[in-house]
């Protein structure tokens, strides 16, 4: 007879081996995985076996009646819903292989965690004939994964709901909800502190109930959808950089020390009226022409004070690449902000690499859509 | 007997470095002397360190004076212990409430100094400061005042000397394309970080016309203590004369002048990659444009166009004129130092030793970290220049070239 204790490991070294399987086929072969799992696998087998060998340790090899006389064969498991769970997500793989790769994954996910779960349960139902010490057993194997895998997907739930509030409140009214629910947090937070004898209980159904509040009004949010300018960006493609091409994540990826850099801006520049100009430290006014230094990451900040949004276009030469065989290839050198709103700024951050006298255009920095508006740079 | 001689024989020698170091503070011709001021700036903070020396050295006088009476005083001489008292509330109080007035008298015309030295709004001409390993690049931009008033139709790039006129408001926008570097020229005011992606600014004003040495006081590599500054400071209309000789159209040599032909070709093939000369065209006739972002890790090598209107080359650390052109431009008077700067250099007052052996071995010179076999953590880029392996045939054509770019 394969005993309890046995029987985990057995599960255990079975799963891994599927694991080490499952790795070898999405890596393409990959091997250090497959063979760290396949040692682990071999372990877990091992360690079986030595379980089966000495009965667990309960009772003697060599008793044979220990196969139906120890209380780890007298009992039964308790009632659980793994076995439901694991059918639920076997169903959820089914349909996502032929719906759709998200809910594939999350069925993968979760007959993964049903499976060990169940696998867990029955071992621990088994490990002795104590009930509050299987019970304990069961929390020390599964409480380590069980309490931050459960915490992050709070934290998930949380994110995401406030997300879709955000997105879909305007930005006025955002600030004055989310301040209020910060001071209600933070207030509640306060009194379950000072309170040394406040009622777990309490704390826990109260946060419970603010969970379910908080993810039905983000459900109820994301059915009411963004609000109107972002569905209208989104629908007009706002945001893509169409003057620069395909938009960067992040403006100034290619910034050297990008942390000092927007600390300190060689140059800000303004559309206000339907003007466009600089300002520069250590100038006075209001600057048509900027001059930046060569080869030195320079960052500008972009200060939207137009009705309307607006990006702006940083245009500082061309790159002529030889393909060979008299192709050659021109890529135009440019930087842009998103588009701003009203009262918005952005920086981009840029290493001019060339004089302005090498290029046959002139260096500049323009709103696309605002007649006129144009800075030159000049870089000696 | 034996102990007074044994104190003898410390304090002479104590005494023979305390009054070498004492007459080394005299000295007049000390070029980077922080006690003389040459310019506005710097006599602001000349005015404020004048008087809080002479508090701080009364007060190390007392200090010490009191220090050493009790310590004679109260020498061990086998007397009984005296008696120990705890608590003199008055006297607490009172050593309490005068370094407290000393410090108030020290910071209140510290802080308004501080204010005083960043004042930008009545800056008249705006130069860009930009520090890299190891010297100092100026770019004078042709924008506002500098195009209107100083006639910068386009910009000036220049390296080693700041060339600034006298009596003007000058605004140094000082920044790094590497390290964090520290531009001071000590006669004409503080220090200043120059912090790659920041911009910090810097007042600088010459009252008098001449040359002011400066240094990189930030430890930033191999070739800190070689990154030298000077800033030149001229008339009005010497720098009129000096902003139009910077803006003058290049001209290759004349053809009578058959090694600085070779040498222009030389540069082109050698130089060109990271030296700018504005105006040098390339064999076809296109302009020539330098990559040093190709080669440098800074991006940048000086620009040499008119390179022989400065006096010092590889970051001000040598200088272009022999010793005694050099000491006749810099004992030059007021009134004569204008013409003397804007002669330039000479071929009869080329420190040609110091010239042909930065050609001959660059890093040999001044360390450069330029091993070519050792640029691997620099994805193969310099942060100096490095040996080229010319002959001295090569260098004597480079050198008769440099000599025309005036």
């Amino acid at each position: 007879m394969i005993t309890t204790g046995s029987k985990f490991l057995y599960g255990l070294g079975s799963a891994t081996s599927i694991a080490a399987i499952l790795w070898f086929i999405a890596n393409d072969g990959g091997s250090i995985g497959v063979v760290s799992l396949a040692f682990l696998a071999v372990a877990l087998f091992f360690m079986g076996a030595i379980a089966s060998f000495v009965r667990d340790g309960h009772v003697l090899s060599t008793d044979t009646d220990a196969h139906a006389s120890s209380n780890a064969a007298q009992r039964n498991v308790g009632r659980s819903w793994f076995p439901v769970g694991t059918a639920f997500s076997a169903g959820m793989v089914a349909i996502g292989l032929v719906s759709s790769p998200g809910i594939f994954k999350v069925g993968i996910c979760l007959l993964f965690a049903m499976l060990g779960q169940w696998l867990i349960k029955n071992w621990s139902d088994r490990a002795s004939s104590d009930v509050a010490y299987n019970e304990k057993v069961r929390a020390w194997v599964v409480h380590p994964l069980e309490i931050p895998v459960g915490g992050a997907i709070i934290l998930a739930i949380i994110v995401l709901s406030f997300s879709r509030i955000m997105l879909s409140l305007s930005k006025e009214s955002g600030l004055i909800v989310f301040s209020v629910m910060a001071a209600l947090v933070l207030t509640f937070g306060s009194m379950v502190s000072v309170r040394r004898g406040a009622n777990r209980r309490v704390i826990g159904a109260v946060a419970g109930v603010v969970l379910v509040a908080l993810s039905g009004t983000g459900i109820a949010f994301a059915l009411d959808g963004e609000r109107h300018e972002l569905v209208e960006a989104a629908a007009e493609d706002h945001f893509a950089h169409r003057a620069c091409g395909e938009e960067a994540e992040e403006t100034d990826e290619d910034a050297a020390r990008s942390v000092s850099a927007k600390s300190s801006v060689a140059a800000t520049v303004v559309l206000r009226d339907g003007r466009l100009f600089a300002e520069m430290d250590g100038w006075n006014g209001e600057l048509t022409s900027i001059t930046l230094q060569r080869s030195n990451p320079s960052t500008i900040l972009f200060v939207n004070e137009d009705d309307h949004e607006h990006r702006m276009v940083v245009e500082y030469g061309k790159i002529v690449e030889d393909l060979g065989g008299g192709v050659s290839k021109d890529t135009v050198l440019e930087a842009c902000t998103s588009l701003i709103t009203k009262g918005g700024t952005q920086a981009v951050s840029i290493v001019i690499p060339k004089p302005s006298f090498a290029s046959e255009e002139p260096y500049s920095i323009t709103v696309p859509g605002v007649e006129g508006a144009s800075i030159e740079i000049q870089v000696p | 007997m034996k102990s007074s001689r044994r104190w003898s024989n410390i304090i002479k020698p104590a005494l023979a470095v305390s009054s070498l170091i004492t007459v080394a503070g005299c000295a007049k011709d000390a070029p980077q002397d922080t006690w003389q001021p040459a310019g506005p700036n710097a006599k602001v903070i000349d005015d404020l360190q004048r008087p809080i020396f002479y508090i701080a050295g009364i007060v190390g006088v007392i200090v010490f004076a009191a220090v050493g009476w009790a310590i004679f005083r109260f020498r061990d001489r086998g007397q009984a212990m005296p008696e120990q008292t705890h608590g003199k509330p008055a006297l607490e109080i009172t050593l309490t409430v005068i370094p407290v007035l000393i410090l108030i008298g020290v910071g209140v015309p510290t802080v308004g100094t501080i204010f005083d030295l960043a004042k930008t709004d009545d800056t008249e001409m705006t130069i860009n400061v930009t520090g890299q390993q190891w010297w100092w690049e100026y770019d004078y931009p042709a924008v506002g005042d500098n195009a209107e008033v100083y006639g910068i139709s386009d910009p000036i790039v220049t390296s080693g000397q700041l060339v600034i006129p006298e009596d003007t408001k000058v605004l140094l926008r000082v920044t790094s394309r590497d390290v964090i570097h520290s531009y001071w020229i000590p006669k004409l005011n503080g220090k200043k970080d120059s912090v790659p992606g920041r911009v910090h600014l810097l007042r600088m004003e010459g009252s008098e016309p001449g040359i002011y040495a400066g240094q990189c006081t930030e430890f930033c590599g191999l070739s800190h203590a070689y990154m030298r500054m000077e800033a030149v400071v001229l008339s009005k209309a010497d720098y009129a004369t000096w902003v139009a000789n910077q803006l003058e159209v290049y001209s290759s040599p004349s053809a009578d002048n058959v090694l600085a032909v070779e040498g222009e070709k030389l540069f082109l093939q050698q130089c060109a990659r990271c030296h700018q000369v504005n105006g040098l065209l390339n064999a076809d006739g296109s302009p020539n444009v330098a990559a040093p972002d190709q080669y440098m890790v800074s991006g940048a090598a000086p620009n040499l166009t008119n390179l022989m209107t400065r006096n010092t080359f590889a970051g001000a650390s040598w200088d272009l004129l022999t010793p005694e052109c050099r000491d006749d431009v810099w004992n030059a008077t007021p009134a004569e130092f204008g013409e003397k700067y804007l002669a330039g250099v000479s071929e009869d007052c080329l420190n040609q030793k110091d010239l042909r052996e930065w050609l001959r071995n660059a890093p040999e010179k001044k360390p450069m970290y330029a091993d070519p076999t050792k640029l691997t953590e620099t994805g193969g880029k310099y942060r100096g220049m490095p040996a080229l392996g010319l002959t001295e045939d090569q260098i004597s054509a480079l050198v008769a070239y440099l000599l025309e770019l005036k």
